[in-house]
């Protein structure tokens, strides 16, 4: 008892603990307020390729596509290397149906996983920069001109988007919503950090020939946007996030089509965790080896310890509900509520305040993404039954990394 | 929001901002969790002076019935009716962390004794005016030695609530008073625990609201009584 109270207040002092010092980091960013170097001017601007890789994508790819096409930029500098990973329906022909526009190239060749498409996509291409749009989004018109002018800075090899819930229609998707607007925040905080460790599948931008002396995109247990940016951190290269470039990307709409997916992403982020352990602890890689990715491997656990802890609880109340019942019989009294018995416990107030700072860093995370500081409706729905969803992908990412399991894609 | 970017540079100065924010947030926790905690105390406290002073009344009451019809003193007005609340927060506050022990200790005495002197009162009464009130007294432990205290507090709880003219006094078996080990002493109470004082004679062991029924058939009469009762059953 008195360990697991123990255990229970370090893990929230660390989650705690983390979530302050990513809301001083901010608050320091926002009085701050540095300014990027980027240079707009149309003659100026560098030649881009965004390589689409697709499997299957046959209902979503046009819409990609076609988003891609309507891009604010020099049409002479935009291609879109469109690269079909040997599907199974007809996302090829409907690729081929855009070949017509002088931008777009279609290649096909047989499955061999997403880092082998966007490897051929940049075999194909001389650009500078080299981008990647997941088929299952779609990019707003002045995404690329939020990106592109950055790359002024020689030091920055990637610029991340920021990416939003494409047309939200069930409840689960209107979660997501929301946890997409903590991602705003977290992707743009771990920038002012320096500590960008995911460079997502919607829409991130290398810059090319970074990449190629990297040795291009490796198979990285289905997690590749994970891998680069971790081996990008590593040879010691800058990321940006540049929120107003905004992606709008498809969402599981079930808990089965979530709940794979989340299983492969932590899978990944597990996997990639031991590839790049020499990172963890060491202050050479700064905020992103000291604080950031051991808090981040530290949060899996602790969701899913505290998650355990209450079903737990939840089990030895009902079965002690039961005996009451099974004792003393049903009698029921009114009673007004006496707040006698209104549960004051550290532990609680700690809970209740680590559940307000969330709600601050979406708040945060929407204004970051949207200019304003309301959250969106759903929050709520968000904050009561996801918490209590997440660990059950947790629990099955990490015993599946216990085991190497692997993770498919669909 | 305009892009951002930086190099990984460590924040030294941002994790010790950090880190006090977080300490102060904890200490701020703990304090008005134990803050809490002694005003619910003081609380009982207050409750149990009230009950005393009650207690106290209906001696002085007990000793004028010389002069006076036993109609003016009720079995009902012995207990003040705050004592079921206070046992059940009693309960509440032994289960809560950072409570002071030697405070609650206090409290759960300052409870038995007032049980203990209410339930000699009810005896004079009842003696004096004719009145067949039933007792139980029910000893228990919190020691984990007693699986099956629990659920005998289950059962005398739902006794109470069928009958409220039943009253029910609860003690903890290891409690340092020497007023209840007296207690104990003279009903010749075991250690082997849950145990029941039923008339004069020691049940132990789980006892359903069936078992207690078949002991005291006179309960079916009791039924419509409606005295306030004294469940401190866990």
């Amino acid at each position: 008892m008195v360990f697991g109270s123990g255990v229970v207040f370090a893990l929230l002092f660390l989650s705690l603990y983390f979530e302050v010092f990513l809301l001083v980091s901010f608050l320091e960013r926002r009085f701050s307020t540095p300014k990027m170097r980027a240079d707009a001017r149309p003659e100026s601007l560098p030649d881009v390729a965004i390589i689409v890789p697709c499997f299957n994508e046959e209902r979503a790819l046009g819409a990609s596509i076609e988003s891609l096409l309507a891009l604010e930029y020099p049409r002479g500098k935009l291609s879109v290397i469109v690269v079909d990973d040997g599907s199974t329906d007809s996302t090829l022909s409907i690729a081929r149906r855009y070949e017509s526009d002088s931008r777009v190239r279609v290649f096909t060749k047989e499955n061999g996983g997403k880092h082998t498409a966007m490897n051929l996509g940049l075999e194909h291409t001389d650009a500078e920069l080299v981008g990647c749009l997941d088929a299952d989004s779609v990019v707003a018109p002045d995404a690329l001109m939020q990106i592109a002018p950055l790359f002024t800075d020689a030091r920055i090899a990637a610029v991340t988007p920021g990416i939003h819930v494409k047309t939200p229609k069930t409840m689960l998707q209107h979660m997501q919503h929301v946890e997409y607007r903590l991602s705003l925040f977290n992707r743009f905080i771990l920038a002012v950090l320096g500590s960008v460790f995911i460079t997502p599948g919607p829409f991130s931008i290398f810059r090319a020939n970074v990449i190629r002396e990297l040795g291009g995109w490796r198979y990285a247990h289905s997690t590749e946007d994970m891998e680069m940016a971790l081996r990008l951190q590593e040879a010691g290269y800058m990321i940006a996030n540049a929120p107003n470039a905004i992606v709008h990307t498809a969402t599981p709409p079930n808990l089965k089509d979530l709940f794979r997916q989340r299983v492969r992403w932590t899978y990944g982020w597990l996997r990639n965790a031991v590839d790049y352990k020499h990172m963890f602890g060491n202050w050479r890689y700064g905020n992103l080896g000291l604080i950031v990715l051991p808090f981040a491997i530290i949060s899996i656990f602790t969701g899913i310890y505290f998650f355990a802890r209450i079903v737990f609880y939840l089990f030895v109340a009902a079965y002690q509900k039961y005996m009451e019942l099974h004792y003393a019989g049903f009698h029921f009294r009114p009673s007004a509520p006496d707040l006698f018995y209104f549960n004051t416990s550290a532990i609680w107030m700690l809970v209740w305040v680590s559940v307000a700072l969330i709600l601050v860093l979406i708040s945060i995370g929407s204004l970051i993404g949207t200019g304003s500081r309301r959250p969106p409706a759903s929050t709520p729905l968000f904050v009561i039954f996801y918490s209590l969803l997440v660990p059950l992908w947790l629990g099955a990412a990490v015993f599946r990394a216990f085991f190497k399991t692997g993770v498919r894609w669909r | 929001m305009e892009p951002t970017v930086n190099i990984r540079t460590a924040r030294w100065g941002s994790y010790i901002v950090a880190f006090l924010i977080t300490a102060l947030i904890f200490a701020t926790a703990l304090y008005a969790s134990n803050y809490f905690n002694s005003r619910r105390a003081a609380e009982i406290k207050a409750t149990q002076d009230n009950i005393s002073v009650d207690i106290l009344s209906t001696e002085t009451q007990f000793e004028l019935l010389a002069e006076h019809s036993c109609a003016d003193i009720e079995e009902n007005s012995v207990l003040s009716s705050e004592i079921q609340p206070l046992a059940s927060r009693l309960s509440y506050l032994e289960l809560q962390p950072n409570v002071d022990p030697s405070e609650l200790i206090r409290l759960k005495r300052y409870y038995s004794l007032l049980e203990i002197k209410d339930y000699l009162l009810m005896q004079q009464v009842a003696s004096k005016c004719h009145l067949k009130p039933v007792f139980i007294l029910y000893f228990y432990s919190n020691k984990g030695d007693c699986p099956d205290c629990e659920n005998q507090g289950y059962a005398l709880t739902g006794l109470a609530q069928k009958y409220p003219g039943l009253r029910i006094y609860s003690f903890d078996y290891n409690l340092d008073l020497s007023a209840l080990q007296t207690l104990i002493d003279i009903n010749n109470v075991k250690s082997d625990l849950p145990a029941l004082v039923i008339k004069n004679k020691v049940y132990y062991g789980l006892h359903t609201i069936g078992d207690v029924e078949t002991i005291l058939p006179e309960l079916a009469k009791m039924a419509t009584t409606t005295a306030a009762t004294s469940t401190r059953n866990r």
